[in-house]
C-alpha cells in the first residue's frame, strides 16, 4: 500500500536482534514526511546505521517494519528502493569511472533510463561540482567532491526519500556548509531526508526533527523548531547521562 | 539490468590498473611462450634434419647391405609439442634399427642438455596451469569483498537491484573481462609462429584451438573459485588466502599426491628387474649357442663356399631361435609391466582428474600428442618400422638383422660393386594418433572442467544470495 499522507519514511517498532543476542535496535519508531529532514544523533553503536540498513533492506528486521513510501522494505525491497536514494559516509563510488560515468551507472541502476549527458551535467552543476571535474576519474576527487557526486546521484535518481549515513563526516567547514545548503535545497524541493550524524551543530542547523539514539533506543525526538535557542550538545549529553543512569 | 551490471563490470575491469598489469603480464607470458616454442621447434627441426642427413651419409660408399649395421630412426619434432611439451623432452628420440628385442630409445632432449631439465621450457601447459591460474585468482579475489570494502556494495543495493542479477552480472563480467583479453595474445602468438615460418596443418590448428579452449575453461575454474571465496568472506585478504590455499592444493599438491597414491596401490616391475631377467636369458642362450657352435658339423665337402653357406645358415637359425626366445621373454615382461603401468597411470589420472590442473594438463598433452602415450606410440612405430626394415634387409641380404656372427669372404672385387641406394630403404614416418582417437579422453577432461566451473558458478551464485551486504 503506497502512502498518500506524504510520509515517505517510516519506522514502526523497528527492532534488530542479532544471533549473538545483541539488540542493535529496540522498537524504534519515527516518520519523515516530504520536505522534512530527520536527523538521527548518537554515538558509535547507537543504532543509526542499523536503522539505515533496515530501510535499505541490507538486513532483515527482527520485529517491526521500515517503510518507504508506505512499502514495507523487507517484504517488497525492490519496489521500496525505487523511492529512495542513498548517500553513504565517505561516498565511495567507482574510482576508475568519471563522475559522469558513475552518475550514468547509478541512474540506470535506479531505474532512470533515457537520461542525457545534459541531465547529468545539470545535476553535477546543481551540487556545485566544477565543469572540469565532470570527466575526471573519481580517484582524483577530494572527499567533498565525492560527497557532491553522491548527492548528484541521489538527485538524478529523483526519489522522494533520501537517506544519508554520516554525510558530513570528515568534511572541512566549507564543504560541510555547502553540503548543508544542498540538503536544504532538497528539503525545499519536497524530499524526505533521513540523516544519521555525529554532527550536533549541523543537525540543529538543518533538521526538521532531531532524534537522539543510544544503544539501539530512540531516547528523544523533537522538532528542530523546539530546539532553537537550546544547547543541543548539553541536551544530548543530558539524555545520554539519563539513559546511562536508568540503564 | 543484467546487461548494465555486466557492462559496468567490464568497464571497471578494463579501466583498472589491475587489469592493465594482468593483461600486460599475461600477454607477455603468452607471446614469450609462442616465441620460445617456435624457436625450440626450429632448433629441434634443424637438429632432426641434421641427424637424418648424417644417418644417410654413413651409408655413402657402402656396396653391400650387410654393411648397414648402425642405421637409426628419429622421432620428428612437432610444432604443437613445442607449445605443450608434455613428456616429449624427457623421452629418447632416437633408436637403433638392429635385430634383437631392444626397443629402447635414447637421446632425450633433457638428457642431452640437462640445463633445460633444470629450468624446463616455458610452454602453454606451465603458463596456463601455474601462472595464468594464479593471475585469475589475483584478478578476481576481491570481486565482491572489494565492493564491500570500498562501500559501493551498499550503494548498489540501495537501488532496486536483485542479488541474483548483481552476482550473475559480476560472474559474467569477470569472465568476459579476463578471458576475452586473453584471446588477443593467444591469437597474436599463433600469428607470431606463422610469421616465424612455422606452419600448422589443419588438424594441428584444430588441436591448438582445443588446447586454448581447454586452457580458458581451466582458468575459468580458478576465476570462479576466487569469486566464490569472495562471496564467502567479508575481507579481500581472507578471500585471497582461501583461494591461494585451494590453488596450492589443486595445482601443487593434489596431482603429486595422486601419483604417490597410485604407486602405493599398484606396483610396477622396475626396468632394472626386467633387464636383469633379459640379461640372464641372453647369457644362457649365448652359452647354448656356443655349445651348438662347438658341435657344428658341416656336410663333408671340399667346397669352401658351401661350408660357409651351411655355417651361415646354421648361425641364422640359431640367431632366429635365440631372437624368438628373447622376444618372447621381452614381450611377456613388458606386457606385464605395461599392464601394471597402465593400471597405475589410470589410477593416478583418475585421482588427479579431481584437480582441474591435472585435467587441463592431461587434455592439453593429449591434444599436443605429448602425453604418456607418446612413448608407447613411438615404441610401436619403431617396432613396426623394424619389422619392415628387417624384411627389406632380408630381401637384400638373405639374412635377418639379428643374424649374429657371420663370416663373410671378400673376393677383392668390391670396387666393381655398385653402391647401395639408400633411397630404396623404407622411410620411417611417425604418425601421431588421430584427433578422433584421443577425443573421447579429452572430452571427459573438458567435461570435468566444465562441471567444476558450473559447480563453482552455482556455489558463488548461491553464496551471494546469503551475503552480508552491510
Amino acid at each position: 500500500m503506497e502512502q498518500t499522507n506524504n510520509i515517505l519514511l517510516e519506522a514502526v517498532n523497528l527492532t534488530k536482534k542479532y544471533e549473538d543476542g545483541v539488540t542493535a535496535l529496540d522498537a524504534v519508531s519515527f516518520t519523515v514526511r516530504a520536505g522534512e529532514i530527520y536527523s538521527m544523533l548518537g554515538g558509535n553503536g547507537a543504532g543509526k546505521t542499523t536503522t539505515i540498513n533496515l530501510f535499505l533492506n541490507l538486513i532483515e528486521p527482527s520485529a517491526g517494519e521500515a517503510r518507504i513510501n508506505g512499502i514495507v522494505t523487507h517484504k517488497e525491497p525492490l519496489k521500496a528502493k525505487k523511492h529512495v536514494a542513498f548517500v553513504s559516509e565517505n561516498v565511495m563510488l567507482y574510482n576508475n569511472f568519471t563522475a559522469l560515468q558513475n552518475l550514468d551507472y547509478f541512474a540506470r541502476l535506479g531505474g532512470r533510463t533515457g537520461l542525457t549527458k545534459e541531465d547529468y551535467y545539470e545535476a553535477l552543476v546543481k551540487v556545485g561540482l566544477q565543469d572540469e571535474a565532470h570527466s575526471r576519474k573519481l580517484k582524483t576527487f577530494s572527499k567533498g567532491m565525492r560527497q557532491k557526486c553522491g548527492i548528484a546521484i541521489a538527485i538524478v535518481k529523483n526519489a522522494g526519500a533520501i537517506i544519508l549515513d554520516e554525510p558530513t563526516s570528515g568534511l572541512d567547514p566549507q564543504a560541510g556548509y555547502e553540503f548543508s545548503k544542498l540538503l536544504e535545497g532538497l528539503k525545499e524541493e519536497g524530499k524526505a531526508i533521513l540523516m544519521s550524524t555525529h554532527d550536533i551543530f549541523r543537525a540543529k542547523e538543518i533538521a526538521t526533527t532531531i532524534g537522539i539514539m543510544n544503544k539501539g533506543k530512540l531516547l528523544m525526538q523533537r522538532p528542530g523548531s523546539e530546539l532553537i535557542g537550546e544547547n543541543l550538545e548539553a541536551l544530548y549529553l543530558q539524555y545520554m547521562a539519563g539513559y546511562q543512569q536508568a540503564g | 539490468m543484467l546487461r548494465l551490471i555486466v557492462e559496468k563490470e567490464i568497464k571497471e575491469i578494463l579501466s583498472s590498473t589491475k587489469f592493465a598489469i594482468t593483461f600486460a603480464v599475461c600477454s607477455l607470458l603468452l607471446l614469450l611462450t609462442f616465441y620460445v616454442g617456435a624457436r625450440n621447434y626450429q632448433f629441434s627441426q634443424k637438429r632432426y634434419e641434421a641427424a637424418v642427413r648424417e644417418n644417410l651419409r654413413q651409408l655413402d660408399g657402402m656396396t653391400d647391405w650387410n654393411q648397414v649395421n648402425n642405421f637409426r630412426i628419429f622421432l620428428p619434432p612437432k610444432p604443437l609439442a613445442s607449445l605443450v611439451s608434455g613428456i616429449s623432452n624427457d623421452i629418447g628420440r632416437t633408436t637403433d634399427v638392429r635385430g634383437g628385442s631392444d626397443n629402447s630409445a635414447y637421446d632425450s632432449f633433457f638428457g642431452n642438455d640437462p640445463v633445460y631439465a633444470v629450468f624446463r621450457f616455458l610452454d602453454l601447459d606451465f603458463v596456463f596451469q601455474v601462472l595464468l591460474s594464479l593471475f585469475a585468482i589475483l584478478f578476481a579475489f576481491d570481486a565482491v569483498t572489494g565492493e564491500k570494502e570500498r562501500g559501493t556494495l551498499r550503494l548498489n543495493f540501495s537501488n532496486p537491484l536483485p542479488r541474483k542479477t548483481f552476482i550473475l552480472g559480476k560472474l559474467l563480467g569477470f569472465m568476459a573481462g579476463f578471458i576475452v583479453p586473453l584471446i588477443i595474445p593467444l591469437l597474436l602468438g599463433c600469428f607470431l609462429m606463422q610469421f616465424m615460418g612455422i606452419a600448422f596443418s589443419g588438424a594441428e590448428q584444430l588441436r591448438l584451438l582445443l588446447i586454448m579452449v581447454t586452457g580458458i575453461l581451466y582458468l575459468s575454474v580458478f576465476l570462479l573459485l576466487a569469486i566464490f571465496f569472495s562471496t564467502k568472506n567479508t575481507q579481500s585478504s581472507t578471500a585471497f588466502l582461501y583461494s591461494v590455499g585451494v590453488w596450492v592444493l589443486a595445482v601443487m599438491i593434489f596431482p603429486r599426491l595422486s601419483v604417490a597414491a597410485s604407486e602405493m596401490f599398484v606396483t610396477v616391475p622396475p626396468l632394472e628387474q626386467i633387464n636383469a631377467k633379459k640379461a640372464r636369458l641372453s647369457a644362457q642362450l649365448w652359452e647354448e649357442d656356443r655349445v651348438a657352435m662347438t658341435n657344428f658339423k658341416n656336410t663333408p665337402t671340399t667346397d669352401m663356399q658351401a661350408i660357409m653357406k651351411e655355417f651361415g645358415s646354421f648361425m641364422d637359425t640359431q640367431a632366429q631361435n635365440r631372437e624368438n626366445k628373447m622376444q618372447d621373454l621381452n614381450n611377456r615382461l613388458f606386457e606385464e609391466r605395461d599392464n601394471m603401468q597402465g593400471i597405475q597411470q589410470t589410477t593416478a589420472f583418475t585421482l588427479g582428474s579431481l584437480s582441474p590442473s591435472t585435467s587441463f594438463s592431461l587434455a592439453a598433452a593429449q591434444l599436443a600428442g605429448t602425453s604418456l602415450a607418446l612413448e608407447t606410440h613411438f615404441r610401436d612405430a619403431m617396432k613396426a618400422y623394424k619389422n619392415v626394415f628387417n624384411e627389406f634387409f632380408y630381401e637384400k641380404t638373405g639374412r635377418r638383422m639379428s643374424g649374429g656372427m657371420r663370416i663373410q669372404i671378400s673376393t677383392g672385387d668390391d670396387e666393381k660393386k655398385k653402391p647401395i641406394n639408400p633411397a630404396e630403404m623404407p622411410v620411417f614416418v611417425y604418425n601421431e594418433p588421430q584427433l578422433a582417437e584421443m577425443l573421447p579422453g579429452v572430452l571427459i577432461k573438458i567435461a570435468v572442467l566444465i562441471a567444476m566451473g558450473a559447480l563453482l558458478f552455482g556455489a558463488a551464485y548461491y553464496s551471494f544470495t546469503k551475503y552480508d551486504l552491510r
